[in-house]
């Protein structure tokens, strides 16, 4: 397992927008964001020493139960993102996070994702407590991302009758 | 100034919920822990919006004949069970609210054998006009379209798992 990165939030993951992931409207489909985000995840999951061995080994896997995604601003084939990661919350098989994506160059807000995340066991696919290492260092990385404040975007509710950009909790 | 959109309209479906768009899991949307992974069943509910808008008349034509797009604004999404490659998917699609710009639908997505809710979806479509890339104002005929879907959407009742806000304490 790697040393896991005590930057708050965790800033490591980066990505390029693949002409695969644009669609007829000449920017990344919604769908993409997600993908991106996903691989952002993947990040996160490698830190707490869960992500690609965890399944391959057969030990466990990790599920999304819950996604919010707010979509800020369009983004084009070969934009470099640059994706942070806020722990929100956790319990005892559980994450709660968020994650913000950045055009890595200039600099602006392309979109959120907040999401829930469970621990899984291998054999029976069904929720399970997190490995011990896994607790260890989402406890330590929780402790620090605790003192970041909570994005605006974090626990927003779907609606239409409020004008559309950055709204009150 | 409203769009007037030339091209011929679809027939309108007003049945609520919009019980339409069917789609299968491709082979190239399974991950590594061997079900759909979480950001294809996003793809696959772009398409069920894509259908509700095509029923608004607002598909292809509209933004290849440069006339506007659509964008969405949010989402959000409840993963319910899981989905295998090759699994057969029905969408229903319920209109929540609606104004000049936006829509605010809610999908369902079922496996369309064994019946089973597999996802929803609660998301926020706008119109975009085609040159600015700014939101407008539907176009008259879309407008129209979305007006006789409301009427009978409004009737049904809301759904439980649309206007969730996450968070660990309230399971």
């Amino acid at each position: 397992m790697i040393e896991p990165d005590l930057g708050a939030p965790l800033d490591v993951h980066r990505a390029t927008v693949l002409p695969e992931w644009i669609d007829w409207n000449g920017h990344m489909n919604v769908g993409f964001y997600v993908v991106a985000f996903d691989k952002a995840t993947d990040t996160l999951c490698h830190q707490l020493g869960v992500s690609w061995e965890y399944t391959r080994d057969k030990i466990g896997m990790t599920f999304v139960l819950e996604a919010h995604v707010t979509y800020d601003r369009e983004v084009k084939e070969g934009d470099p993102l640059r994706i942070t990661t806020q722990i929100l919350d956790y319990d005892a098989k559980r994450v709660h996070y968020i994650h913000m994506m950045y055009h890595a160059d200039e600099g602006f807000l392309a979109a959120t994702n907040e999401l829930m995340l469970m621990n899984i066991d291998y054999e029976t696919r069904r929720s399970a407590p997190w490995p011990d290492w896994a607790m260890a260092r989402l406890e330590k990385l929780a402790a620090l991302h605790a003192r970041l404040p909570r994005p605006p975007q974090a626990g927003r509710l779907i609606g239409i009758k409020k004008t559309h950009g950055p709204r009150p909790r | 100034m409203l769009v007037t959109l030339s091209y011929e309209m679809p027939e309108l479906v007003t049945r609520a919920p919009l019980d339409i768009h069917r789609s299968t899991v491709l082979p190239e949307w399974v991950d590594w822990n061997g079900h759909m992974n979480v950001a294809f069943y996003v793809a696959a509910f772009d398409q069920a919006s894509g259908a509700f808008m095509r029923n608004m008349g607002l598909g292809r034509n509209y933004v290849d004949n440069k006339l506007g797009m659509t964008f969405v604004l949010e989402t959000h999404v409840t993963y319910d069970r899981e989905m295998k490659g090759g699994a057969p998917m029905r969408f229903t699609t319920q209109l929540l609210d609606r104004d000049a710009k936006r829509v605010h639908l809610f999908h369902e997505m079922h496996h369309a054998e064994q019946g089973y809710l597999a996802a929803t979806n609660e998301t926020i479509v706008m119109n975009i006009d085609y040159a600015s890339r700014r939101s407008a104002p539907w176009p008259m005929q879309a407008a129209e379209r979305l007006e006789a879907v409301w009427d009978t959407h409004k009737r049904l009742p809301r759904p439980a798992k649309a206007g969730r806000v996450m968070g660990l304490a309230r399971k």
